[in-house]
């Protein structure tokens, strides 16, 4: 069944021209003279929408994807009139759609009005950019992640075949973060040495700390909305109004909802609403900071807004009172009539209204931050969290429930497991006959005779001082030895390292590659750090294998080394240099070299 | 700025080490009374270098350990054969060491076999007492340290080893490295003779002591002055010598054998040479499951035998010698 069109323009694409199609189920694009549609958009990739000004001398769309910020951008090629018309209807297919991708994005989040406007431009008459300029919407791109960390968790199997398009995209976002590793990856992997799967195994828990970094959900910003206004040449002031701030601005300010309801389309279009809107008093009272005191001029009077204006909420008693109930080990207020009985003095430095004009502020930062604390709340399953505050509230009165706070708790039932150390005499003295005597047993000393020879090195030890005397060879030789330990350790720290760079390159290419082959071949030996990331555990014979293919790239390493040695002597450099520098390297290969060796004819039997 | 400081000496004092180390096929044999003329010179020069210097000298003998002089202690001294062409003081230290050294090993048990050095138990005791020279309470006006704390000695061990390690000491040795680490007192080393010892290594590596694998024995007092010398406080300024190469192996608990790979409890940190069911240290019982898959991927045919015994990490401990460069 074809699907049936909900509207079509003809318009072009990148300069090309083409019929651009609404249909049930995709936005869709095709170039003339073409069957197949170009574009072929799905309602759910469309996120945002974005609309020349009226009057300009094209009239284009561009739609924004969740997966794609630049998005298509369709250019009208009807004549102006006709254009105008297809456009708005595309227009408010579209923002119908957007509108409810978005809720199926943030189930829970209040929406009072949904933007309903795409782009209008504000003051005077400047053609508003297509895209929103960042600095002018701080609160723009969160929903776009947020819909995004829904959209990307179904992950489709790529052509890679075994490792699938998620995973691939994991591994590469971890090699971006880890450039070590990149460069790691990219002399191994790329170059053949190990394959991609070998590279991965015992990297796992990179893996997955990336996966679990990239599910986490961004929570709504905490901004008060706060449009900044930017002062263009000629001393206009330009306000980007994008459907995101207009939806922002709906819903801390449920007023401006009501009048853009009640005024848009009649008495005023929409471009002259939010005009008239920043001049007036309306969004100065808005406003969140003193800056509003700055551009104080610009207010006028506006008959339309100033119907909707609230009193200054500054007085004792906050306009809007709180619904709930005040616990009362929180309520200030609850132990005041015992402040005389018992003598407090009176608190005068918690004086609620002492500086009147503080208090519209106070209280809209702390609407603000109730809203923000309900929206979060609210995320997580509409009552969970929730649920645990009012647990207690119910089975209330128990106020003793209520003041015991389980940190304060003593650790009585966490004693926790206490080191009784079993047969202590065997790990203090135990094993007397063991290395002790090894070494004496070989000379057969006859302890009797030694005590005796000790003896007797004690007598006239007052002669043997004061004849005491170093050999003058003996005391030189231990000088320049001792001289020679001292420098050698100056001289790394002093010296400057002189290799050169292309040289110095060779040996740190050598030294990685060789110490993730150490690594895959320990690591075949052992046993898996723990039993999580066993899935599908290698057989013995696999790890056996891998065992032996990396020996084998181990056994070269000495070779590596030795020409790394010519190199530097060719260029010049102490080759003994090279190889110190190499040699802890060449110590662990060749550990792992003997390891595998003597471990041969053992299996083989 | 220049503090005094306080220097406890170990000796090691194993009567057949000694033996050993006299004989004519080494390359420079060392005897004791040559070691002990040698050693008392240096005594001599870190009391006369400041007047505040303080010394304290413990003997490590067979399976026991004494403190053989302590300047805080300073007994009734006999007058009788006073040297007139000797400083008084170091004749009351060298007559008073040499004194107690034989008095030691005469008492000394006449079996056939010689017991293991007392090391750490002399560790302990210069820890103690390092620890109370340091804290000095005000009820406790113990000789010469006064209650100024800037007076008060800037505390090391240096420690003269003959015996090889002694791998049952493992344990204990470790704590008392733990304590040094804690009193901030260093650790210097001296290998007068024998192989070089693991753990005495490790001692001064963690506690940023010196170690010196002594090559010329007959040049004992030179490596003496240079290394040993320079108290902490001036070996910011002066490097003294010190040996790169520290083998940080250590010793499984079950077998005593020192180990390239071991496995740790999670619980009690207790190491052993191969997967074990119960923890024989704290008690603590393993999963069946990490048993099994342990000992499923441990690396076949590997018998345990001396000291070069290798087994699959629960942790890879340490691996081999390392060189910090």
């Amino acid at each position: 069944m074809p699907p049936s069109t909900v509207c079509t323009a003809k318009a072009s694409y990148k300069k090309a021209p083409g019929l651009l199609e609404l249909t049930d189920t995709h936005l869709q694009w095709s170039q003339d003279g073409k069957k197949a549609p170009s574009i072929r958009v799905p309602y759910a990739e469309l996120a945002s929408l974005f609309c020349s000004k009226e009057g300009a001398a094209q009239v284009r769309l561009k739609v924004g994807l969740v997966s794609d910020d630049a998005g298509h951008n369709f250019t009208f090629t009807s004549p102006q009139p006709v254009a105008l018309s297809e456009r708005e209807t595309f227009k408010r297919e579209l923002t119908n759609i957007i509108a409810r991708n978005r809720s199926t994005a943030e189930p829970t989040t209040p929406k009072p009005v949904i933007a309903t406007s795409p782009i209008t431009p504000v003051s005077n008459g400047h053609p508003p950019p297509l895209r929103p300029s960042g600095a002018a919407t701080p609160a723009l791109p969160p929903p776009i992640s947020r819909a995004a960390s829904v959209v990307s968790s179904g992950g489709t199997p790529g052509p890679g075949g075994a490792v699938s398009a998620s995973d691939f995209k994991l591994r590469k976002k971890v090699l971006v973060n880890n450039p070590e590793l990149a460069t790691l990856h990219r002399e191994l992997v790329m170059t053949g040495q190990i394959t991609e799967a070998e590279f991965w195994e015992g990297r796992e828990h990179l893996l997955a700390a990336q996966a679990a970094a990239d599910s986490q959900k961004r929570g709504r910003p905490g901004a008060l909305v706060d449009p900044r206004p930017q002062t263009v040449e000629g001393g206009d002031i330009k306000i980007v109004i994008t459907p995101q701030l207009v939806h922002d601005i709906f819903e801390e300010f449920p007023i401006v909802a009501k009048a853009y309801n009640e005024n848009v389309p009649k008495p005023l279009n929409e471009a002259d609403f939010w005009k008239r809107y920043f001049q007036s008093k309306l969004f100065h009272a808005h406003r969140a900071s003193i800056r509003s005191s700055a551009t104080q001029n610009v207010v006028k009077d506006d008959p339309i807004f100033d119907k909707y204006l609230e009193k200054e909420d500054n007085e004792l008693e906050p306009r809007r009172q709180r619904d709930e109930e005040v616990e009362i080990f929180i309520d200030l207020g609850a132990t005041q009539e015992d402040h005389d009985v018992t003598g407090n003095e009176k608190d005068i430095t918690m004086q609620a209204g002492k500086q009147k004009g503080v208090l519209p502020l106070i209280r809209k930062f702390n609407e603000h931050s109730e809203r923000l604390l309900k929206s979060a709340l609210g995320e997580d399953g509409p009552t969970t969290k929730r649920r645990r505050i009012d647990d207690d509230a119910s089975h209330l009165r128990d106020y003793y429930a209520q003041i015991d706070i389980e940190d304060l708790h003593d650790l009585q039932d966490t004693t926790g497991i206490i080191l009784e150390m079993q047969d202590r005499q065997r790990y203090f003295e135990g094993g007397m006959k063991s290395a002790a005597s090894e070494d004496a047993s070989k000379h057969e000393i006859d302890i009797k005779v030694a005590l005796r020879e000790a003896k007797d090195n004690l007598h006239d030890w007052a002669g043997a001082l004061s004849n005491l005397k170093l050999e003058k060879k003996a005391a030189d030789a231990s000088v320049v030895a001792m001289t020679q330990n001292v420098q050698a350790r100056l001289t790394t720290k002093t010296r400057k390292n002189d290799i050169p760079e292309g040289l110095f390159r060779q040996m740190r290419t050598c030294q990685t590659a060789a110490n993730e082959f150490l690594r895959q071949f320990w690591s075949s030996v052992y046993p898996p750090l723990s039993d999580l990331q066993s899935a599908n555990p290698p057989t013995p014979a696999q790890k056996a294998a891998k065992a032996a293919k990396m020996a084998g790239y181990l056994a070269k390493t000495h070779e590596k080394v030795e020409a790394l040695v010519r190199t530097a002597h060719a260029e010049g450099i102490d080759p003994e240099r090279v190889r110190v520098a190499m040699k802890p390297l060449t110590d662990a290969v060749d550990q792992a070299l003997t390891f595998h060796r003597t471990r041969k004819p053992v299996n083989a039997k | 700025m220049d503090k005094p400081s306080h220097i406890s000496v170990i000796l090691d004092l194993s009567p057949s080490q000694w033996h050993l180390s006299s004989l004519p096929e080494n390359p420079h044999p060392l005897s004791l009374r040559s070691f002990l003329s040698q050693l008392l010179a240096f005594l001599n020069l870190h009391i006369a270098s400041k007047h505040e210097n303080t010394l304290a000298v413990f003997g490590a003998f067979p399976s026991k350990s004494v403190m053989l002089y302590s300047s805080t202690d300073p007994e009734a001294d006999n007058t009788e054969n006073v040297n007139p062409n000797m400083y008084h003081p170091f004749q009351v230290v060298d007559s008073r060491v040499v004194t107690r050294i034989e008095e030691e090993l005469e008492s000394l048990d006449q079996s056939e076999e010689e017991a293991p050095i007392g090391l750490v138990g002399a560790l302990t005791k210069a820890l103690c007492y390092i620890n109370r020279i340091i804290h000095p309470s005000a009820s406790q006006s113990s000789g010469t340290t006064s209650e100024d704390p800037t007076t008060l000695p800037d505390p090391r061990i240096l420690v003269l080893s003959v015996s090889p390690d002694l791998s049952t000491s493992y344990i204990p040795i470790m704590n008392s490295i733990f304590s040094a680490q804690k009193l901030k007192v260093v650790i210097d080393v001296c290998k007068v003779y024998g192989p070089d010892t693991v753990f005495l290594e490790q001692a001064a590596h963690l506690t940023g002591g010196s170690y010196i694998y002594l090559d010329r024995r007959d040049a004992l007092l030179q490596h003496l002055i240079m290394s040993h010398m320079p108290s902490p406080a001036l070996r910011k300024l002066m490097t003294v010598p010190t040996q790169d190469k520290i083998d940080f192996r250590a010793a499984c608990f079950c077998h005593k054998n020192i180990v390239d790979i071991g496995f740790v409890c999670s619980v009690c940190l207790s190491i052993f040479c191969a997967p074990v069911p119960v923890c024989s240290t704290c008690r603590t019982k393993f999963p069946i499951k990490t048993l099994q898959r342990l000992n499923a991927s441990r690396p076949p045919g590997l018998k345990p035998a001396n000291g070069a015994l290798k087994t699959a990490p629960s942790t890879p401990h340490t691996r081999g010698p390392s060189t910090p460069r």
